[in-house]
């Protein structure tokens, strides 16, 4: 198991410094430039999703192994309103707030593994992996 | 916050920006409020984004790059989008973003040629 990276979002500003670090993660485990930028991508989202409905979070970035495959985790955590209804927001063009409803259903397609667990007034931990081809 | 300005550059009708450096939101949405004041300023008749440098466009530069497109539109502006990389037109589709009314080039130069006709062919009134 790879070390942890782990990005605090406060501000619009860390949810570039959250996709930077995870592009840089992504790229030293070797992947190429287009999984490099459809993670980058994934991160943004759900950086974004962190800081408009929960305020504060953390992003986590991780290497992993399964069976001899390589691949990058990332966890979303926040301690936000949580997701009443999570079939809802991951429907295409569902949005609450100034997205375009694009976020998790459009990062969940970036990535190989999306998890999503969610208490009402608890909190949200979104967990999503790409393995390395 | 102050957030980041970026250049927006103007030849004869038509301006150019280039943006070098990833946006974080408020610097994205200061830049689309100054380029639709200098639009309104400088009365250009077309706009180029280049993103040749951009090796991330989510889903908030999207949409506000289809905003600026539509709002340019309203103005009676063209606006044309270049340089976009390989991995960030795949992200996009990927994402759901297709921006189908957005008009892009390959490159600034062919966006260029794209824009000079697209100027020629409003001049004449037949667009």
């Amino acid at each position: 198991m790879g070390q942890l990276k782990t990005a605090v979002i406060r501000s619009d500003l860390d949810i570039v410094i959250a996709r930077t670090m995870a592009r840089d993660v992504a790229k030293a485990l070797g992947f190429g430039a287009i999984d490099q930028a459809r993670i980058a991508t994934a991160v943004s989202e759900l950086a974004r999703n962190i800081f408009l409905y929960a305020g504060t979070g953390n992003v986590t970035v991780r290497e992993i192994d399964k069976n001899v495959r390589k691949g990058i985790e990332i966890v979303c955590e926040d301690q936000g309103p949580g997701i009443a209804n999570i079939d809802l927001v991951m429907q295409d063009g569902y949005s609450t707030s100034r997205g375009m409803g694009m976020g998790l259903p459009g990062a969940k397609r970036l990535m190989d593994e999306f998890i999503i667990r969610s208490t009402e007034n608890v909190g949200t931990t979104i967990t999503c992996r790409k393995w390395r081809s | 916050m102050d957030s980041l300005r970026i250049p927006i550059l103007k030849i004869g009708d038509i301006l150019i920006a280039s943006i070098q450096v990833a946006l974080h939101d408020a610097s994205a949405v200061q830049f689309k409020d100054d380029l639709l004041q200098k639009i309104h300023d400088t009365r250009a008749k077309g706009v180029i984004i280049d993103l040749t440098a951009l090796d991330v466009v989510d889903s908030f530069i999207g949409r506000l790059i289809a905003d600026i497109t539509a709002m340019a539109g309203l103005m009676g502006t063209r606006v044309v989008l270049t340089g976009l990389q390989p991995a960030v037109a795949i992200t996009l589709v990927e994402l759901g973003l297709e921006l189908p009314r957005v008009l892009t080039a390959l490159n600034l130069e062919k966006g260029l040629t794209m824009m000079q006709r697209l100027t020629e062919e409003s001049d004449d009134g037949s667009a």
